[in-house]
């Protein structure tokens, strides 16, 4: 297989060796379960077969395309993470710009810039469910007082608010991640480009664009990156402050995979629901490394 | 030599010491063992039940402590859940879903015996009481808690949906209770016109699974049908259907109801009731004792019916209500059953009812004299209960209930039409039904 003679071979051997424990680890934790779900998806496993799986091919996923339900959730999902990721974007780096200034008690706010996404999910969600709440929420009360609103918003019962409220919080939550990544990158970028185009009559503005936005745009990337496969998958969030109501509105594709399978008990269409939702999310991720390497190749000056 | 001889007299006595202790030992080991064995199996055994935290203050007052007071052999321990059902019913499917479910009784929602039954997590009961001893609770009671021919389960309390009404504003205008969808609309065009009420009817409009317990109460007036579980053939994309969504809409569209009402759960529409707002409302029996409660605008004012249906038919009842199953995993199945026996008998129903006031299974209990004289109304309770309908005893109903929810809201809402929307849902429900 390797041909041992050279130098070059035997190191490949070698290589390979030390690979294969980490390689079989990957297909153990990674592989198997995806295989697993991708035959599951072939089989027909629910209440109507009571629960013995019955081979049914391809008929999974011949009645998701039928499926009004599996649509809709797409697109709340598609809406859920496309807005919530571009906010968290925009701030994440407003913050980030400003926590990389010199200011009395840096360290304390850094530290503090963190706590929310610190804190763990279901609880956040509890947390706005009730700053949200009709009744006795925070933000009505605000609202109320400021003379904006004359009677309470029902902020979760409402399609298109109960939408805005859930990746309100999202972004508030993990707006966080982002400004401590875009800060790691800041802090990498050199203050001689910075003096030396300044030099040259740049405005702050121009600093921006021309050195901080270029050179950042590798952990802004792989920030996008992170957080879109994050929000694509959300669920604590959003089942603790909505259960994807009122109507299906907030319910996302992963809301609805558990439906599926933990209320329904429909295994086969779940695994099938999965597997599409995976290969969607892949086919996204790659796309977006492609990006990334394109433009890393591009700021690093090689092509 | 010379100390050989006590060493061996030494050696003797420890050996029978040691004997003497090994007997004592064993002695004392078997009497403990014996003793514990004689003493576990006189032991209470102890019964698992989930019920929602409201529903388990009354129980543990009222016929869990006489149920204990007559089998000091058996102890039930409730175990309070989340108050929302469907959370309840989650708590039950994870717990089976992952093999030894904790719970012995499981007490159960009508439209969950047939999921949990065809998993396969309940007790098939149908060996265990006789023909007759069924007879006595109401029909669709029984027929709610069969699963393939099976029993699954005994039922308990009833809950149905039924037409109330306003018997001052009827006399003041000199109307008879609507009997068909027609009369409904038409007094309640009277009833505002003379401006003796704001609004007709209410309803519950809102996406969840009380919009389909309105909706097959007025499937069932037109006689149209949702799922026949026998074959399980569709009926959402027939003109009865269609005739059914028309007759909803034209309540908002004619100012008869709210245009709100497609927001409404249960509560909601009981509040517009009891603060004299509409002279019609569909609720459950619920409402009754907070309508009648003192100082509430509407007490003495009000009646029951059955709801409305077109000439010639009989309106649809739907069937809720509560009953105890038996899980396939519980070691004491024989106790079980007898917590059950004792707990859906008469004289437990009957204390339970006055105690607690919820609606009986058993039909004898409605024209009970003591019942009666607490709560006047259950003789014509019992009328509703007699035209109870099901909803779709099918393993897949919630999925089943789900898609009708989706496209029912839809079409009421104007965001497609019901013909669109009622074709959609019965091929979403054929593609469901017919795999497997």
């Amino acid at each position: 297989m390797f041909n041992t003679k050279t130098i070059r071979g035997r190191e490949q051997r070698t290589a390979w060796i030390l690979i294969v424990p980490a390689l079989l680890m990957l297909l153990f934790v990674f592989g198997y379960p995806i295989l697993r779900a991708f035959w599951l998806s072939l089989f027909t496993q629910n209440l109507g077969t009571r629960l013995q799986p019955v081979f049914s091919g391809f008929d999974n996923y011949s009645r998701m395309a039928g499926d009004g339900r599996f649509w809709q959730s797409f697109w709340v999902t598609i809406i859920f993470t496309v807005s919530s990721v571009v906010l968290e974007l925009i701030l994440g780096l407003a913050i980030a710009l400003i926590l990389n200034q010199k200011f009395f008690g840096r360290g304390l706010v850094r530290t503090s810039a963190i706590i929310p996404w610190a804190l763990p999910t279901a609880l956040i969600g509890l947390a706005w469910a009730w700053i949200f709440n009709d009744q006795f929420g925070i933000v009505n009360d605000i609202l109320l007082r400021l003379g904006i609103i004359n009677t309470g918003i029902n902020w979760l019962g409402d399609p298109t608010l109960a939408m805005f409220a859930v990746i309100f919080a999202d972004v508030w939550k993990t707006t966080p991640f982002i400004s401590i990544l875009l800060l790691a990158g800041l802090q990498s970028i050199s203050p001689d480009l910075y003096e030396a185009h300044s030099i040259d009559g740049a405005t702050p503005w121009q600093n921006f664009r021309q050195i901080t936005l270029p050179l950042l745009l590798p952990q802004i990337l792989i920030a996008m990156l992170f957080r879109f496969a994050q929000a694509f998958g959300v669920f604590d969030l959003i089942q603790v402050m909505t259960g994807g109501g009122p109507g299906g509105a907030t319910e996302v594709v992963s809301l609805y995979i558990y439906s599926t399978v933990m209320r329904y008990l429909d295994f086969g269409y779940g695994a099938a629901l999965v597997v599409v939702t995976f290969l969607l999310l892949i086919l996204a991720v790659a796309i977006a490394s492609l990006l990334l390497n394109k433009l890393r190749a591009r700021t690093s000056g090689t092509t | 030599m010379l100390y050989r001889k006590p060493l061996n007299k030494l050696q003797r006595f420890l050996r029978r010491q040691g004997f003497l202790r090994v007997g004592v030992f064993s002695a004392f080991f078997l009497g403990i063992v014996l003793y514990s064995w004689i003493a576990l199996s006189q032991q209470p055994v102890t019964l698992n039940l989930l019920m929602t935290a409201p529903d388990a203050q009354p129980w543990q007052q009222g016929i869990v402590r006489d149920f204990e007071a007559k089998n000091p052999d058996i102890r039930i321990n409730i175990i309070e859940g989340p108050n929302a059902t469907n959370l309840l019913e989650d708590l039950y499917t994870s717990a089976f879903i992952l093999g030894d479910s904790p719970y012995d009784l499981i007490n159960m929602d009508v439209i969950w015996t047939p999921k949990f039954a065809a998993a396969g997590w309940l007790m098939d009961l149908t060996d265990r009481i006789s023909a007759e001893e069924l007879k006595a609770f109401s029909d669709a009671d029984v027929e709610g808690s069969r699963y393939e021919g099976r029993l699954y389960r005994i039922p308990m309390r009833s809950d149905v949906g039924m037409l109330y009404y306003r018997t001052d504003l009827l006399e003041q205008a000199g109307l008879q209770p609507p009997e068909t969808f027609t009369d409904l609309i038409q007094a309640s065009q009277t009833l505002q016109q003379k401006d003796l009420i704001n609004w007709g009817y209410v309803w519950q409009g809102r996406q969840y699974e009380g919009l389909v317990a309105m909706f097959i109460e007025v499937l069932e007036g037109f006689g149209g049908f949702w799922v026949n579980p026998e074959n399980l053939e569709v009926g959402l994309d027939r003109p009865e259907t269609l005739q059914a969504i028309a007759f909803l809409k034209d309540t908002i569209q004619q100012g008869i109801s709210p245009p709100g009402v497609t927001t409404y759960q249960e509560e909601e529409t009981r509040r517009f009731f009891q603060s004299g707002q509409a002279a019609f409302l569909r609720n459950w029996p619920y409402v009754w004792p907070l309508a009648q409660e003192e100082g509430s605008p509407i007490e003495g004012r009000i009646a029951i019916k059955p709801m409305v249906a077109t000439p010639g038919r009989t309106g649809g009842a739907c069937l809720g209500g509560w009953g105890l199953g038996i899980s396939t995993s519980t070691r004491h199945p024989e106790e079980a059953w007898r917590a059950i026996q004792y707990f859906t008998s008469e004289e437990a129903q009957k204390n339970f009812i006055l105690n607690a006031g919820f609606v009986p299974s058993r039909r004898s209990l409605f024209t009970d004299p003591e019942i009666v004289a607490k709560y006047p109304h259950y003789p014509q309770l019992l009328e509703v209960v007699q035209q109870a309908v099901l909803r779709p005893p099918i393993a897949q109903y919630a999925q089943t209930s789900d898609i009708l929810q989706r496209y029912l809201s839809a079409a009421l809402t104007n965001r497609m039409t019901p013909e669109q929307a009622m074709q959609a849902a019965a091929n979403e429900t054929r593609r469901l039904l017919n795999r497997g």
